[in-house]
């Protein structure tokens, strides 16, 4: 950081980009006046980041991308070797690993999609970059847009709005089951000026769907900041998984913003991976269950090198019924960091919370951190916590390495079987890869 | 094959063994038995390497050669195996997968072939195919693990097994079981080295093949033929010990 950028170089900056988008995306004007508001929010906004200060913000933002990265990557040749390396030994196809570069937002991945979602089109299922959800369906956009976010609840929602791009529209029509997971590629956005995604999920009334997003593998991004926000949306009775698989290069700081609205009866299960060695990853996503309604929010993490994991996560039962579970298991090694603190409020009468969180600790500089809230308005709820924090068991690795298998390979027995329960409704193409993303971290490969 | 000398064994500075001697020929059939806290467990712990138990003195051999200090895997990969006294639960890793991987290393097995014989050897000891895929010993009974650990010494074929009270905690049928399959193994030429209290186990086997060894405060302080069994059953330890001079 050599020069300073002040709060009004940033505005001019953001201005800009505003002025960009709105005319790259041909966006209408309701959509431009949220961005401009979202600029005059940014300055007043509170920051409380725990790792990124006000004057980092401000350089990010200035200076989105980072240097040293290969400028034109048009081939899998261009990557940098040590990743090509790394894809070769995981073994991920060569459609795969176009994507990872960047290369198949609009190519290969793309066209099979299409073909694909346009049947499903026909019978209620909107699936749209973001983009395009806001120019053909306004009404729904501007009715689920940002209705879950104070704009200026922080400078990281201010920052966002402002510039958002790429990101997902989801829209599942009543009675509608989608019987196999989606997996959807065009999250990366080729030349993007800030790396902010906004994703919108709409599951009508006994609606089904299984969203995947994001990939196993190291994807190579160009910023240093990843700024993502999700908002969902459950009408009764009304049944949705979001998978979100994460490997991020070391250099990146994740900051998503999710949120959800779940209504009677509908359950949301919310799970999240995070294998890479990012630098660090901060969320508390907030849900709001009505009665009967349920949530899941699962975390799996994988904490290696510097990488610094603060996980929240508020769950509101606010309905009579409404149940939440907030489940996490991390293998933290190396230097990393990991802090979870769920919070559960139960606000109704009969409402269920429980809060879990294990962890194993592969190494001394390791640290975790764990703070459950409970708090209960109600006298009938039943709301309970429990934690596990240890090494792996010297009785454990014995059993195994006296069946033969060497030091390394139990401990990558142990740690997989350690994650294995939480991973129960990961497509298996996701969990071989997974696996073998633990087996290359455990073995110190990554 | 297997040649322990003058073993002294210490956990935590505390010395458990105190100079054993034991020497196992090729199919032997050989017994420990002796009150608790003698140094049974220890001594098979130590043999297979629990990086718990400190040797202090004396040394280890195996098929000639010195393996005092040799990690778990490579003493397993030699031939010897343990079966645990108590298997500890492997949380998260189904059996299925955990004994394709141990017959991947120790036998050089594809895993289909593998898959093959595991379903196969497992049915005679009671377990469905489905119960392979649950996790290793978790949720287990006292029988279940025994005959898990069974499994694995019948799947690996070790020139040694070590049992650890194989029959404790165990229900009769179960113990029938286990006991034939230890009789099985070791007409297929696996040495045995079995620690138990009760002589139950033996029950079905030529006494005049086996070795009954008797431990007391971590030595061996009598070795005999089987009838050595009865006597214990019938006469408890002080005899012999008396007769001893321990």
């Amino acid at each position: 950081m050599t020069e300073t950028i002040t709060i009004s170089d940033a505005k001019a900056i953001i201005k800009n980009q505003i002025e960009e988008l709105a005319k790259r995306n041909k966006e209408p004007n309701w959509m431009t006046r949220i961005r401009y508001k979202a600029l005059e929010a940014f300055e007043k906004a509170p920051h409380n980041d725990p790792i990124i200060s006000e004057e980092e913000l401000l350089h990010f933002i200035a200076k989105p991308e980072i240097e040293g990265l290969p400028e034109n990557i048009e081939s899998l040749d261009d990557l940098p070797p040590e990743m090509k390396a790394l894809l070769d030994r995981l073994g991920i196809s060569e459609v795969e690993q176009k994507y990872i570069a960047g290369l198949a937002v609009q190519t290969d991945t793309g066209v099979i999609y299409n073909e694909f979602l346009k049947e499903w089109a026909k019978k209620g299922l909107i699936v749209l970059p973001t983009e395009e959800a806001v120019i053909r369906y306004p009404d729904l956009v501007k009715e689920h847009f940002l209705r879950l976010f104070h704009v200026d609840e922080s400078k990281l929602t201010a920052y966002h709005t402002a510039v958002w791009n790429g990101g997902i529209f989801l829209y599942v029509k009543e009675g509608l089951k989608v019987p196999f997971p989606l997996h959807l590629f065009f999250l990366i956005q080729e030349s993007a000026l800030a790396q902010a995604p906004h994703i919108i999920i709409i599951a009508e009334k006994n609606s089904e769907f299984h969203l995947i997003e994001g990939c196993t593998a190291p994807i190579l991004v160009k910023h240093s900041l990843h700024l993502d926000m999700t908002e969902a949306y459950f009408s009764e009775g009304s049944k949705g998984q979001l998978t979100v698989l994460q490997n991020w290069p070391e250099y990146v700081h994740t900051r998503p913003m999710t949120r959800a609205k779940i209504g009677n009866g509908a359950r949301f299960i919310n799970t999240t991976v995070g294998l890479g060695t990012g630098k660090s990853n901060v969320a508390n996503p907030k849900y709001w269950v009505e009665e009967d309604g349920y949530v899941e929010l699962n975390g799996i993490l994988l904490g290696q090198k510097d990488w610094f994991v603060d996980l929240g996560g508020e769950m509101y039962l606010q309905g009579k019924g409404a149940a939440g579970i907030n489940a996490s298991k991390a293998v933290i090694m190396d230097n990393s960091t990991v802090i979870t603190r769920g919070i559960i409020k139960a606000k109704a009468p009969k409402t269920k919370g429980h809060i879990s969180c294990d962890a194993l600790l592969l190494s001394d500089k390791a640290t975790m951190e764990t703070y459950p809230g409970l708090v209960s308005r109600v006298d009938d709820a039943e709301l309970s916590h429990e934690a596990a924090i240890g090494k792996i068991r010297e009785e454990e690795l014995f059993y195994l390495m006296s069946r033969g298998l060497d030091e390394e390979k139990a401990t990558q027995l142990i740690v997989k079987g350690f994650l294995e329960p939480m991973l129960k409704d990961i497509p298996m193409e996701f969990l071989v890869e997974i696996r073998k993303i633990i087996e290359l971290a455990v073995s110190g490969g990554m | 094959m297997l040649k322990v000398e003058n073993l002294h064994v210490s956990v935590e500075d505390r010395e458990i063994l105190k100079g054993v001697d034991l020497s196992i020929g090729a199919g032997e059939f050989h017994v420990i038995m002796g009150p608790n806290g003698s140094g049974k467990s220890t001594l098979a712990l130590t043999i297979a390497g629990h990086p718990k138990y400190t040797i202090t003195e004396g040394r280890i051999l195996f098929g000639g050669e010195e393996i005092t200090h040799l990690a778990p895997d490579e003493r397993a990969k030699r031939g010897v195996l343990l079966a645990f006294q108590v298997p500890p639960d492997v949380e998260g890793v189904k059996i299925i997968d955990f004994l394709q991987q141990v017959l991947i290393e120790l036998k050089g097995m594809g895993p289909v072939e593998a898959y093959d014989l595991i379903v196969k050897k497992a049915e005679d000891l009671w377990f469905k195919e489905e119960d392979l895929h649950r996790y290793v010993n978790v949720g287990f009974s006292g029988g279940e693990r025994k005959r898990l650990e069974l499994l694995q010494a019948i799947l690996v074929e070790p020139k040694l097994l070590i049992l650890d009270e194989p029959d404790s905690g165990v229900d009769v049928d179960s113990l029938s079981i286990i006991s034939r399959k230890i009789e099985e193994l070791n007409k297929r030429g696996t040495a045995i080295l079995l620690i138990t209290h009760y002589g139950r186990i033996l029950e079905h086997l030529d006494k005049d093949s086996l070795r009954v060894h008797v431990m007391k405060d971590g030595r061996i302080i009598k070795t005999g033929s089987g009838n050595l069994v009865e006597r214990i059953e019938r006469e408890g330890f002080s005899d012999i010990f008396e007769e001893v001079g321990a």
